[in-house]
C-alpha cells in the first residue's frame, strides 16, 4: 500500500487546511497572503497529476477516513471522470488564483483581501470534495462550503449591487440547499444508508417506491438551482457578472459543473436499477427545460450591453448543452457532456479573466467601449478571440468535439430536435461572439477610448488567460487524450 | 390509518411549504428569512422524527441495554451538522440584510431589486 492511497483526501484537506490557517497569516502580513495562498492549491494539483494512472480501469479508488468501513464511515470514491473533473478545479482555481493579486488588489479593501484568498481556498477545497465524496449527507456538507463561500465572494467588494447580487443568489441557493437536505433525509428514511455505492444496491433491491421518486425529483430541483438549468437560473447573470472576474471565472467555469456533475453522480450512481422508468421520466422535463435553456440563453446574450452579463448569459446556454448531452442517455452523449463540461470551464474562466482585464485596465464593462481594443491590448483580445471560437465550436478547440459528441448522442438516442436546438445554439453563440470579436479587431474606437501602443494588462493577468486559451485549443486538437477514456467511463456508468 | 400514525412527517411538510410560502410570497427580505428558517426547521424536524422511538433510550451500549430500544443517533448526528450550516447561512445573511439597509434604506425586495443599475459603472471607481 503506497502512499498515494491517501492523496484523494489530501487534495480536499490541503486547501481546507490552507483556509483555516491563512488568517494568521493575513494577521501578520496581508502582503504575503496572495503568493501563500498559491501553495494548497499547488499541492493539490500536483497530488492529483501523481494519482493519474494509479485508478483501475472501469473501477474507482475508494479511501475511507477514520478508519470506518465505508457503508458506516465517509467514503471518498474517485473515479477516472471524477479524477479528471478535480484536475480540471484544481488547474482553473490555480490559474484564476494568480490572476487574482493584481485584480483583487484593485477591486477589494485592503481589509478584506485575506477574506477573499480564505473564502477562495475554502471554495476550491469544497469543489474537490463534492466531486470526490461517495456519502450523500458528505455531499450536502460540502455543497453548503461552496455555496456559503461562493455568496460570500460575490458580495465580497461590498459595493451596492455586488451585496444585492450576492442576495438574490442565497435567496434562490439557500431553499434549493434545503430542499436537497430533506431529498436525502427522504432517501436516508426508505434505505437506512447515506452511502452511494450502498444507497444503489437497496434501491436496486427494494425497486422504486413513491418515497424515491419524491426524492429524485427535489434533488433534480435543488441541484438544478445550484446548476442554474434554465428555469431556475435567475440568480446567475446577476452574480456571475458583478462579482469580481476571477470569482467570475469559478462560479462559470467550475461551479454549475461541478453542481452538475453531482446531479449526474446521483443519477448514475444512486439511481442506478429499478429506478430506470422514473429517471428516463424526469429525464423528459429536464430536457425540454435545458433545451428552452440554449435558445433562451444564446438570445438574451445577443441582446446584452454589458460584457459579463453577456459571457454569464452565455453561460446559461451552455449549462443547457450540458443537459442536454446527459439527458440523450447514450454513451457518446455523456461523453460529450463531461468534454463539455471541461471545454466550457476552460473557455469562460478564459472569457471572464479576459473581461477581467479589460475592467482592470480601462474600467470598461460595456460591449461598446470595446470598438478599437485591438490597438492597445492587442494580447488579451487575441485570447479572447480563441476562447470565443471554442465557446461557439469551430474546429479545432475542444468546443467543436464536445459539440461534436452531443450532437452525435442526441442523433444515437433518436432526439433529432435537440440535435437541431444544439446547432442553433451554436448559431446564436456565433452571433453574439463573432460581433464583440468584430468590434475589437475591425472598428476604431472612439476618440481617445484606446492608446494607440500597446500597453497590455500585466504578465501575472495575461499568463493564466492565455495557459486558459491555448488549452481549448490543445484539448481541441488532441482530444484523443481523453476521449477514448471518458468514452469507456461513460458506457460504464450507463 | 398510515397517515394518522405518521403525522409527525404530515407536520414538517406542512412547515416546510409554510416556510417555503413565505420565503416565495412576502415582500420583506427579513421575512423571507424568517420562511427560510421555518423550511430549515422543519427539515431537522423530519429528520430527528426519523430516529425517534416511543420511550427510547440513548444509544450507548454499557450495562446491556437493549438495543431494539435505542434511539437513532444518526439523525441526530447529521442534524448537528445541518443546525450549523443553517445557522452560518443565516448569519451571513443577515449581514448582507444590514449592508443592503445601509445602502439601499429599504427592506422591499421588489423596490430592491427594481432600483435600476447605474449606468457603466467603471467598477475600479466604485465604492
Amino acid at each position: 500500500m503506497g502512499a498515494w492511497r491517501h492523496f484523494p483526501i489530501f487534495m480536499i484537506t490541503v486547501p481546507l487546511l490552507g483556509a483555516v490557517l491563512l488568517p494568521f497569516l493575513g494577521y501578520a502580513k496581508e502582503r504575503w497572503v496572495p503568493y501563500v495562498a498559491l501553495l494548497p492549491l499547488g499541492a493539490s494539483t500536483l497530488l492529483g497529476i501523481l494519482l493519474i494512472g494509479r485508478i483501475p480501469s472501469g473501477g474507482y479508488l475508494s479511501y475511507h477516513m477514520g478508519g470506518w468501513e465505508p457503508p458506516f464511515g465517509i467514503e471518498i470514491r474517485l473515479d477516472y471522470v471524477g479524477l479528471f473533473l478535480m484536475l480540471v478545479v484544481c488547474g482553473i482555481t490555480f490559474l484564476a488564483l494568480i490572476y487574482s493579486r493584481r485584480y483583487i488588489d484593485k477591486e477589494v479593501s485592503p481589509g478584506r483581501r485575506t477574506a477573499y484568498y480564505v473564502l477562495y481556498l475554502l471554495m476550491s477545497g469544497a469543489m474537490l470534495g463534492f466531486v470526490a465524496t461517495g456519502d450523500i449527507f458528505n455531499l450536502f456538507v460540502f455543497m453548503e462550503i461552496l455555496a456559503l463561500s461562493s455568496y460570500a465572494l460575490v458580495a465580497i467588494t461590498g459595493n451596492r449591487n455586488a451585496v444585492r447580487a450576492a442576495f438574490k443568489y442565497i435567496l434562490m441557493g439557500a431553499p434549493s440547499s434545503i430542499i436537497v437536505l430533506l431529498a436525502i433525509g427522504l432517501l436516508y428514511s426508505v434505505t437506512g444508508t447515506l452511502n452511494m455505492a450502498d444507497l444503489a444496491r437497496r434501491i436496486a433491491e427494494s425497486g422504486y417506491t413513491e418515497v424515491l421518486i419524491v426524492s429524485y425529483i427535489l434533488l433534480v430541483v435543488g441541484f438544478g438551482v445550484k446548476a442554474a438549468l434554465f428555469p431556475l437560473h435567475m440568480w446567475l447573470p446577476d452574480a456571475h457578472s458583478i462579482a469580481p472576474s476571477p470569482i467570475s471565472a469559478l462560479l462559470s467555469g467550475l461551479l454549475v459543473e461541478v453542481c452538475t456533475f453531482a446531479l449526474v453522480r446521483i443519477t448514475f450512481s444512486v439511481f442506478t436499477l429499478g429506478a430506470t422508468d422514473l429517471v428516463m421520466g424526469t429525464a423528459d422535463a429536464v430536457g425540454v427545460a435545458a433545451a428552452a435553456a440554449v435558445l433562451y440563453g444564446g438570445i438574451m446574450a445577443i441582446l446584452q450591453k454589458d460584457l459579463k452579463m453577456m459571457i454569464a448569459y452565455s453561460t446559461v446556454s451552455h449549462i443547457g448543452y450540458i443537459f442536454l448531452g446527459l439527458t440523450a442517455f447514450t454513451a457518446e452523449g455523456l461523453t460529450g457532456a463531461m468534454y463539455h463540461m471541461l471545454d466550457h470551464g476552460l473557455a469562460k474562466a478564459c472569457l471572464f479573466l479576459c473581461a477581467g482585464n479589460f475592467i482592470y485596465m480601462k474600467g470598461y464593462r460595456r460591449i461598446e467601449d470595446l470598438k478599437g481594443a485591438w490597438s492597445q491590448m492587442p494580447w488579451t483580445c487575441f485570447a479572447f478571440a480563441l476562447a470565443s471560437i471554442s465557446v461557439i465550436g469551430i474546429p479545432p478547440t475542444a468546443g467543436f468535439i464536445s459539440k461534436w459528441y452531443l450532437i452525435l448522442g442526441n442523433v444515437e438516442g433518436g432526439k433529432w430536435l435537440y440535435a437541431v436546438v444544439l446547432l442553433a445554439g451554436s448559431i446564436l453563440a456565433a452571433v453574439y461572439c463573432f460581433r464583440i470579436l468584430y468590434y475589437m479587431f475591425f472598428q476604431a474606437g472612439k476618440e481617445g477610448a484606446w492608446e494607440e501602443s500597446w500597453h497590455d494588462a500585466p504578465p501575472a493577468m495575461l499568463a493564466p488567460v492565455w495557459v486558459l486559451s491555448l488549452a481549448t485549443l490543445f484539448f481541441g486538437v488532441f482530444s484523443s487524450l481523453l476521449i477514448p477514456s471518458l468514452l469507456r467511463a461513460a458506457a460504464y456508468l450507463l | 390509518m398510515r397517515l394518522f400514525h405518521n403525522y409527525h412527517y404530515a407536520a414538517a411538510m406542512l412547515l416546510f411549504c409554510l416556510g417555503l410560502h413565505t420565503v416565495i410570497v412576502r415582500r420583506n427580505i427579513i421575512k423571507k428569512l424568517i420562511g427560510l428558517n421555518i423550511m430549515e426547521t422543519s427539515v431537522f424536524f423530519f429528520y430527528i422524527s426519523l430516529g425517534y422511538l416511543d420511550g427510547g433510550i440513548a444509544p450507548i451500549r454499557v450495562g446491556g441495554a437493549d438495543p431494539a430500544r435505542m434511539v437513532n443517533p444518526i439523525p441526530q448526528a447529521l442534524i448537528l451538522t445541518g443546525i450549523v450550516v443553517a445557522v452560518s447561512v443565516t448569519a451571513l445573511a443577515l449581514s448582507m440584510v444590514i449592508l443592503l439597509y445601509r445602502q439601499y434604506g429599504t427592506l422591499d425586495v421588489d423596490r430592491l431589486m427594481r432600483e435600476e443599475e447605474p449606468e457603466a459603472v467603471e467598477s475600479g471607481k466604485e465604492d
